[in-house]
């Protein structure tokens, strides 16, 4: 598309420069901006030269060979510095950077796995820790109540036997007051049936009534 | 006032070196592809003689410029380009040094090589032989498929194949006149602008201004196209290893 171009550039009457700003226009193409400053000096290098009637250096052809040859001693040069000096001497550093770095890094994870690993080792301590003390607490606890089930186990036993002793105490003396009442209340009997109608009943007797008295009762 | 081309003229130092009756002097242009590359191994070599692994700006810049074309390779060739980095770094390198050198106003020397069709025109024949060659080693005769895109109805091949030959050889005047004209052109509006500056005296100040504001965007070309040339070259390597 830029081939005609080429020979186009040392064309420079009237009818040619528009085509050739064309073309310049169409070089410019990667370069938007670039475009309108290439017209206008297009336009202007056109302008000097038609007075001047001089051709662009650039076309002159015997100035072609030393610039390649010195194009490509150049090149060949800096090609050479760059693949063996430059080049490997960058790629060290950022080699050495990034191994550095990957270095850094797997040291840091290796710390962080460590340090979780000591976490987790102490979280498991004082989990065990609570839980035997939770297991001797809740053992004392059961000892205490066991200790205290006895004792009062004992403490009643011990309050239920003076209660019946206590029980069996008032029931002798009951008896033994219940024994007196019918001797008294015999002799009472026999002293007022004496005294009421002169008759002397036997103790026996008396005996006998009263308890047959009580007993209706 | 001096024709705003007349800085591309060549001018031969030293010895008049004739081979063969060929007339190969160091010019101007000779001289300023040397400063480029001093520069370049200046630039990457003094800068990374440190090789801290934290860098320092100088450092940071070599390695930067290291990243961006090794980016750029992987990126548009694959893992298959990087035997060809050494070559597209350099030719980076080479392109962006002699731009932006080129916009250096060194006395006596001055000079951009890369405004020069014919420099440019050799660099881009030897990326396209290079490119045709490494296609007709890695497919052989299957690279001729290359000029009839797969897919496309057989009873277009009379139009289509002409077509695919004529861009496939074309590649090297587009990729050579895009980088020659656009240095041309910026040299030469430069120059005209300061040659206003002096014709308008005190109204000068006006073009002078233009003029600071275009070298601003001259150095933005310059970087540029060597970047639009080197990723064409690996665009064009791609397509040599992968045939579309």
């Amino acid at each position: 598309m830029c081939g005609p171009a080429l020979s186009g550039l040392n064309e420079n009457t009237g009818t040619e420069l528009d085509s050739g700003m064309k073309r310049l226009l169409r070089f410019s193409a990667v370069l938007g901006g670039t475009g309108a400053f290439a017209l206008i000096a297009k336009g202007a290098m056109a302008a000097s030269e038609s007075g001047g009637g001089g051709t662009l250096p650039q076309l002159d052809v015997g100035t072609f060979p030393t610039q390649i040859f010195w194009l490509f001693v150049t090149f060949i040069v800096l090609y050479i510095a760059m693949s063996k000096v430059a080049i490997p001497r960058i790629e060290y550093v950022l080699e050495e950077r990034h191994s550095r770095i990957a270095e850094d890094l797997d040291k840091a994870g290796k710390l962080k796995a460590d340090a979780e690993e000591v976490q987790a080792n102490y979280e498991k301590a004082l989990a065990d820790a609570r839980g035997s003390a939770q297991k001797l607490i809740g053992k004392t606890k059961d000892e205490a109540a066991g200790k205290n089930a006895k004792a009062e186990a004992e403490a009643d036993a011990v309050a239920a036997k003076q209660v019946k002793e206590a029980e069996a105490r008032i029931d002798e003396a009951r008896t033994e007051a219940l024994a007196n009442v019918k001797d008294v209340v015999s002799e009472v009997a026999g002293d007022a049936v004496a005294k009421l109608i002169g008759v002397k009943v036997t103790k026996t007797d008396l005996k006998k009534a009263v308890a047959l008295a009580m007993e209706t009762k | 006032m001096a024709s705003p081309v007349a800085q591309f003229e060549l001018k031969s130092y030293g010895p008049q070196i004739e081979v063969g009756g060929v007339d190969l002097s160091f010019t101007n242009s000779a001289a300023m592809m040397v400063v480029a590359i001093v520069g370049i191994v200046a630039f990457l070599t003094v800068s990374m003689s440190g090789r801290k692994l934290v860098p320092g700006r100088w450092q940071l810049m070599a390695e930067l410029s290291y990243e961006f074309v090794a980016n750029m390779v992987k990126e548009n060739v694959g893992s298959e380009g990087r035997k060809y980095f050494p070559f597209i770094f350099s030719l980076f390198m080479f392109i962006l040094f002699s731009n932006l050198f080129g916009m250096v106003p060194i006395p006596e020397i001055h000079y951009t090589p890369t405004s020069q069709i014919i420099v440019t025109f050799a660099m881009a024949f030897v990326v396209f032989i290079g490119v045709t060659l490494i296609a007709l080693a890695r497919h052989g005769l299957k690279f001729f498929t290359f000029f009839f895109p797969s897919g496309a109805p057989v009873y277009m091949a009379p139009l289509l194949i002409p077509i695919e030959v004529i861009s496939y050889f074309v590649r090297p005047v587009s990729l050579s006149v895009r980088l020659f004209a656009n240095m041309m052109a910026g040299h030469t509006m430069l120059k005209v602008f300061g040659g206003f500056v002096v014709a308008l005296g005190v109204f000068g100040v006006a073009p002078l201004a233009l003029i600071v504001a275009l070298t601003a965007f001259e150095i933005l070309v310059a970087v540029l196209q060597a970047y639009v040339f080197t990723i064409l070259t690996c665009l064009y390597l791609h397509d040599a290893i992968h045939l579309h």
